[in-house]
């Protein structure tokens, strides 16, 4: 690639995302076009029909729930019918229902369904229109961060997500292993690495082992319900009880302006306390008065121990899973040579005593937590776009999950293992359950349980001709294959006859080619339409500010050519072209408004200079 | 002390609840303020009786200002106000009646209770069409629209109120944007935040208010306000004319 083309690493969050790059050898965070180094992943179709992504989008996310997507993070990937599914149903204000071949979902919003891919593809649009505008040319090129559990599936999801953004995804990494590399940059670090991540919505622990050049994911636990939000939630609901107490009832959960805007200071307020003892809320004309009165205001001061009271279960919650996962993983608190926190409720103070008091051990603050996973996917991005020998880690592209199939009692056979660097191929030898059984079924399987029904299920074929014999007596050679593509080949074979059948497994979101054709298609149309748009509206705003201006100068052109012979000619004309720009404002015709902007400027060269001339100018001869 | 645009909007009230008399006091009021106002003089004819209601035509056009030396020929501008604009609809572009009647306090054009018991008189949905055209004519677009609302509590699906009622959201809905400016500008608060709970809103304000923070264009505030476009462009442009943002 050339030298100069610009990279990025995002972490495309459940509830943020970040976009970070490297210069001149230093990592950094890009800020959004609004300055915000945080972007909402949040998307929504507004009431006027307007695509509203990131900051825009979460500031109406109560006011137009139904129509607003967050959280697209937890169903990217997955089948329709999953319990992941079913458990964010019953969460999700927006309606989800199955895609056409019924296996994955979309999401309804404004009247029009969104593949998950294409809602989690505007939020990495947003991102890269961020970074182009950082550089001032194109970006295509990216690395994103997924959590360590994703399957497949949903790594997949997550690459035509990129595809449909316009990004060529070059590496898929896991977050906690991107911390761990931003923290381990430049640093050869060998050691358990507990990874304690509380972002907006989920909570993942994960046990790594660093060595050089190496980042494995050894345990992985948490909790995908719980987050910031959670946090956010509680501080709501004490402003809604004190605020019925003080104004005989008022029920603020029934005004969703009311629970946008408590939402919104209930989040800042609580990232204020992680600096201050103190924060003030303040409301004006909240809600309206009861029995018709003027509107009441809010206000109330939130203090830090009232947050820490209000959430000390919450915290509690955290440290007993981190405790699980370590206990899980067979590592001891004594082991862990770093603690690193990420995302941003980490921020908290009072997380953070707890954290150090769990490990006993001060955790790592070097980097900021919410930026810290984009770091280092742009690191890694980095290492494999500009390679220099020895310098960089460079991460190898592994398999997220064990790979196997599944053996009699309903167990999973695992072929090859998690981490596993691919390309890779690997055989196991199976015998058969029954007497003269001539046939058997292969499940093809992917996760982490020992029971093959908690697993993914990838694929499956049934290999018959098999000898007839005793139970135990056939020998079956199953063979993983994976490509350095990911595409996984699994064939099974009798080795006394020779009967062999195979299977191809691609990882698949759920979107068929011709669907995400169909979307990047579409995505072309709408980002005409919205160029478009974009052009009528400064357009007509530029229209109507020449249209005011000339409207202003108008008195004084009447009042000078009053006592004139000349410019009455120029001056109908110019109404008539005045007129006209009205039309083509009115009519929403852009053409028009092209056509008429010359002659528009000409009016207010001549009316400007019809008052410039009356004021300083000679008078008529006559 | 009121301003003339007050005093205009009080009269129309008035006038718009059978109230000629209060009507004429305001008008007279803002007369005496701005006595070249072209629109508070023609409603004053109106009031008066002066002029005497043609349905369906366009105001009079005021007289032209006296001028010193008429030597030439009269200038379009001369002829002061222009006619009343003449705004194409298509079907659809006007209110949505059902999100109107759920989610807007301003004014819920069609309730969703029955209708009451008590039938208008007869005639008297005639006459409140009749006005309504006769405001719309006169450019007083929101006085015809609540004639019109009117209208529709008592019948819902009369035809021609509809079409009015499109017309009148459409025509003020592209005045009240025209009086915002360029849409993609960015409105700032132009008081001190203390002083926001001195002010006299209602809690959509409010809302709409707390969305100014100096990043969001008016476009923005459209899209962010979950209110019906004509709702949002009045409080904003409320709040542009009372001086609370920028």
């Amino acid at each position: 690639m050339n030298e100069n083309e610009p990279f990025i690493g995002i972490d495309l969050g459940t509830t943020n995302s970040v976009v970070a790059t490297v210069i001149d050898g230093v990592p950094r965070v890009i800020a959004s076009r609004t300055g915000q180094t945080l972007t909402p992943s949040v998307v929504a179709v507004s009431r006027n029909g307007k695509r509203l992504v990131g900051h825009m989008a979460k500031r109406q996310a109560i006011t137009n729930a139904e129509n607003t997507a967050h959280a697209a993070k937890r169903l990217i990937g997955r089948r329709w019918g999953s319990p992941e599914v079913e458990d964010a149903r019953k969460s999700l204000p927006y309606e989800l229902v199955p895609g056409p071949e019924g296996n994955d979902i979309r999401a309804m919003l404004g009247g029009r369904t969104f593949a998950i891919p294409e809602i989690s593809a505007l939020v990495l649009a947003e991102l890269k229109a961020d970074a182009e505008a950082f550089f001032g040319r194109r970006v295509t090129k990216a690395v994103i961060t997924v959590p360590a559990y994703f399957n497949d599936g949903q790594r997949q999801g997550t690459k035509d997500a990129g595809r449909i953004a316009g990004l060529e995804v070059v590496r898929i990494i896991n977050e906690p292993t991107s911390a761990a590399l931003a923290y381990g940059f430049g640093k050869q670090m060998e050691k358990k690495v507990a990874v304690i991540d509380l972002g907006g919505g989920t909570f993942d622990v994960s046990i790594l082992d660093v060595g050089k050049s190496v980042y494995d994911v050894i345990a992985v636990g948490g909790d995908t319900y719980l987050g910031g939000e959670d946090f956010d939630r509680r501080v709501i609901d004490w402003l809604v009880f004190s605020f019925a107490q003080e104004h005989q009832g008022i029920d603020l959960r029934q005004d969703k302006m009311a629970m946008q805007r408590l939402r919104d200071a209930a989040e800042r307020a609580k990232i204020e306390l992680s600096e201050t003892s103190q924060a003030a809320i303040h409301l004006p004309f909240l809600a309206s008065g009861s029995d018709g009165k003027a509107a009441v205001h809010l206000d109330r001061q939130l203090t830090r121990d009232k947050l820490e009271e209000l959430t000390q279960d919450l915290v509690d919650k955290t440290i007993q899973v981190a405790d699980r996962t370590l206990r899980d993983a067979g590592v001891r608190v004594g082991q862990i040579g770093e603690v690193l926190l990420v995302g941003g409720m980490t921020r908290m103070p009072r997380v953070q005593q707890a954290v150090r008091q769990h490990f006993g051990r001060e955790p790592s603050r070097g980097v900021h937590p919410e930026e810290v996973v984009a770091l280092g996917a742009a690191i890694q991005a980095h290492a494999l776009l500009h390679p220099q020998k020895g310098k960089e880690v460079l991460l190898l592209d592994v398999t997220p999950q064990n790979l196997g199939i599944m053996v009699v009692g309903g167990y999973f056979s695992t072929v090859i293992p998690r981490n596993t660097t691919v390309p890779t191929s690997q055989s196991h030898l199976f015998t058969t359950v029954q007497d003269s059984q001539t046939s058997v079924r292969i499940a093809v399987l992917q996760g982490g349980s020992d029971k093959a029904v908690e697993n993914e299920l990838l694929g499956e074929f049934v290999l018959d001709g098999l000898r007839s014999a005793q139970r135990g007596e056939v020998e079956i050679e199953v063979s993983f294959d994976i490509s350095a593509d990911g595409i996984v080949g699994v064939s099974a074979r009798d080795s006394a006859t020779g009967a062999r059948q195979s299977i191809t497994v691609t990882a698949t979101s759920g979107l068929t080619e011709a669907e995400m054709r169909r979307i990047l298609e579409e995505n072309m149309d709408e980002m005409l339409t919205r160029r478009q748009v974009g052009d009528f509206e400064r357009l007509r705003d530029r229209t109507r500010a020449v249209i005011s201006e000339i409207e202003g100068l108008s008195p004084r052109v009447k009042e000078s050519l009053a006592r004139s012979r000349f410019g009455k000619d120029a001056v109908v004309k110019a109404e008539d072209v005045v007129g006209r720009a009205r039309d083509a404002i009115e009519k929403g015709d852009l053409q028009q408004m092209i056509a008429v902007e010359e002659q528009l400027d000409r009016a207010l060269q001549l009316f400007k200079g019809l008052v410039g001339g009356a004021a300083s100018g000679p008078k008529d001869p006559s | 002390m009121a301003t003339v645009a007050e005093l205009l909007d009080q009269g129309v009230k008035a006038y718009t609840r059978g109230d000629s008399a209060e009507a004429e006091r305001f008008w007279e009021q803002a007369l005496e303020l701005d006595p070249k106002n072209e629109r508070v003089r023609a409603y004053l004819k109106q009031v008066r009786g002066e002029l005497p209601p043609r349905p369906g035509e366009p105001p009079p056009a005021p007289e032209p200002a006296p001028r010193a030396e008429p030597v030439f020929e009269p200038s379009p501008w001369d002829a002061g106000p222009t006619s009343v604009a003449t705004v194409v609809v298509e079907d659809g572009d006007g209110l949505d009646l059902d999100a109107v009647g759920e989610k807007s306090e301003i004014r819920s054009l069609v309730p969703d209770r029955k209708p009451s018991a008590r039938s208008p008189a007869p005639g008297e949905v005639a006459t409140w069409m009749e006005g309504a055209r006769e405001l719309f004519a006169l450019g007083d677009f929101s006085g015809s629209l609540e004639m019109i609302e009117r209208i529709l509590r008592v019948d819902p699906t009369h035809a021609e109120a509809r079409a009015y009622l499109r017309q009148n959201e459409a025509t003020l809905v592209a005045m009240y944007e025209s009086k915002l400016g360029p849409l993609s500008s960015v409105p700032r608060l132009a008081i001190h935040a203390e002083e926001v709970m001195w002010l006299n809103l209602d809690h959509r304000a409010g809302f709409l208010l707390a969305q100014v923070d100096g990043t969001v264009s008016f476009d923005d505030l459209f899209a962010l306000s979950g209110l019906p476009r004509l709702d949002t462009a009045r409080i904003l442009a409320s709040l542009l004319a009372e001086g609370v943002i920028r």
